[in-house]
């Protein structure tokens, strides 16, 4: 015989088998540095580029109105955020409006009638190239490339000090450099999901699998 | 190729569920079956079943590159029109595949005959890749089986391989309807062997996939962006989120394109394409004309068994009811399954990207295999 085995040289599992008892998810994440700023004016008063300081705070304004916390009513929203620390949130637009609508500057400009906080800071998760630092090279693209999105951030009513995310996660509480586990500080739509849009056909045939 | 009695091994029923082979027996009858196995040569397995199996692969490969650029195809294939620009461009962007069985009839001589192929949600993988592999590891210590006998089971290193080189987005989600207990235990296969391959693999059922924006979200809301679903296009295409499949940001598994090789009009069309190939079945599109005797009839979309209908050369009627009465047929040329003893067995041939990666064999005592058919397990012997 020529060939080797016509067969898989091994076969196990680890998640079918529960007493094999392994850890899948979460432990041993590792934190990721970042940096964390009140504007683009401050982040480039630490030795930052500008340039990139601009572009970190833009990614952050831009996901604000998505990520928010929003509110059915302006005093509910300043009840957690502080008088004056609450605006108008914008329709966010659907991809169908996106597709149709002739202009779609109104088109963000419209109220959906809830609150949300302002954006009191932001953190830009990519490294940034510090001017100030002598003889580090330039990064490349691929090294720039941070598991942390650059996002809004925002202060409670009653702890003025801290950053946090749209969902709540203190990140820091001073200006500067900060160390956050990626998956605590991962942006997540405002946008209550709709649920249920799959699995119609399943639920009007009878039968025991739908693979075959 | 023979089939063989064989004593089962004491106690196998605490094992397979002690690793989750929850369905083993089904309604009260056995579905996992080892009281017998079959035997094939070296020559057969390679050149019979394997290197068919990876020519056909091509063959429907070279028909979806047709279909994608003929509106007439993918109309008779009943794609709705909405999405025929989703399923070009999932075929031109090449959006990788994973997995796919078809399957044959073939008695140990002459060319494995085509009977289908199930590109899209295939099941009993579980059964094949690592199931029957440890029933002949443990006959073979067992003693019941000659020491240099093999199996062609390739599946689950292949399956290893293909998470590790296709640079899946991460997490990757995996999901099948909430509370059928098959296709969760497929799912959960794939999802362990995709973790042994260092995936962040997470589960979520079909029903609980969430629409915020056009993007597929899950149950925290976050950005669905890999998911594996063993749930047919066919379905998902008539479904509330369908325009999700254009708008979200999500690489599938199987991609979309699949949906031309798991659609039974693909057999007419390899037909066409290839007339009198060995391996192929004559096949047309039904245009209302009666079935004849030595006819099958098939729908263009249907699974396990479901709605086929076909009428012996002795003029005899066989059918099976089921759920998908609902699109249109084809007619093949009926190629009986071979007998052995008295069941009618057919042969499930694996191909994982594009490699054939082993057999399963599935026995019933009906012209129609079902997905109540039972499972027996096969090896190699020179």
């Amino acid at each position: 015989m020529s060939r080797e085995f016509k067969r898989s040289k091994t076969a196990r599992l680890i998640m079918m088998v529960p007493a094999a008892g392994l850890m899948l998810t979460g432990c041993g994440e590792e934190p990721v540095e970042v940096q964390v700023y009140n504007t683009p004016d401050e982040c480039a008063a630490y030795y930052n580029p500008p340039a990139q300081c601009q572009a970190a705070f833009a990614e952050a304004k831009a996901l604000h109105p998505k990520v928010a916390p929003r509110y059915s009513n302006k005093r509910e929203c300043e009840t957690d955020f502080g008088a004056g620390q609450c605006e108008a949130a914008p329709v966010i637009a659907n991809v169908e409006n996106n597709a149709t609508q002739s202009e779609p500057q109104a088109q963000s400009q419209q109220s959906s009638g809830f609150f949300m906080p302002m954006m009191m800071g932001f953190m830009a998760g990519q490294m940034l190239n510090r001017g100030g630092l002598a003889g580090q090279a330039p990064q490349t693209a691929s090294k720039n490339a941070s598991p942390v999105a650059s996002q809004p951030l925002y202060k409670s009513r009653d702890d003025r000090q801290t950053f946090r995310t749209a969902s709540n996660t203190p990140v820091a509480s001073q200006p500067g450099p900060a160390r956050v586990k990626p998956s605590a500080v991962k942006p997540k739509p405002a946008v209550k999901a709709r649920r249920g849009g799959f699995g119609a056909q399943a639920a009007r045939r009878t039968s025991s699998s739908f693979g075959g | 190729m023979k089939r063989i009695n064989c004593s089962p091994r004491p106690g196998w029923q605490q094992f397979a569920q002690s690793v989750g082979f929850n369905f083993h027996t089904f309604d009260g009858e056995p579905y996992w079956d080892e009281t017998a196995y079959y035997q094939f040569r070296l020559q057969q397995i390679e050149q019979d079943l394997e290197q068919p199996t990876e020519d056909l692969h091509q063959m429907a490969l070279a028909v979806v590159d047709d279909v994608v650029q003929s509106e007439q195809l993918l109309q008779q294939l009943a794609i709705p029109e909405a999405y025929w620009q989703a399923v070009r461009d999932s075929w031109h962007s090449a959006q990788p595949h994973l997995y796919g069985r078809m399957d044959f009839s073939y008695d140990g001589t002459g060319p494995a005959k085509l009977l289908e192929l199930n590109y899209d949600t295939p099941t009993s993988l579980f059964e094949t890749g690592f199931f029957q592999w440890v029933w002949l590891e443990d006959q073979l210590m067992r003693g019941e089986i000659p020491q240099h006998a093999d199996q062609f089971n390739s599946l689950q290193d292949k399956l290893q391989q293909a998470f590790a080189e296709l640079a899946l987005p991460q997490p990757f989600y995996f999901s099948s309807v909430a509370d059928s207990i098959e296709d969760k235990g497929t799912v959960d296969y794939l999802m362990d062997i995709a973790l042994q391959s260092g995936l962040d693999a997470r589960y979520i059922a079909i029903e609980q996939l969430g629409e915020a924006d056009g993007q597929l979200v899950d149950l925290d809301g976050y950005a669905i962006e890999g998911l594996f679903k063993l749930y047919p296009w066919e379905f998902m295409l008539q479904e509330d989120f369908a325009s999700t499949i254009i708008s979200s940001k999500t690489q599938w598994l199987e991609p979309l394109w699949k949906s031309i090789i798991s659609n039974k009009g693909i057999l007419p069309l390899l037909w066409q394409k290839f007339p009198n190939h060995p391996n192929l079945l004559p096949a047309m599109f039904e245009q209302g004309q009666a079935l004849k005797p030595g006819w099958v009839k098939k729908p263009l979309f249907s699974r396990e068994g479901a709605n086929i209908e076909l009428i012996t050369p002795q003029g005899k009627t066989v059918k099976e009811t089921g759920p998908y009465d609902d699109s249109g047929y084809i007619l093949q040329a009926l190629q009986p399954l071979p007998k052995f003893v008295d069941s009618y067995s057919l042969i499930g041939s694996w191909v994982v990207g594009d490699s054939a990666a082993g057999i399963c064999i599935r026995e019933d005592n009906s012209l129609i295999t079902k997905d109540s058919s039972r499972f027996l397990p096969h090896i190699i012997l020179d």
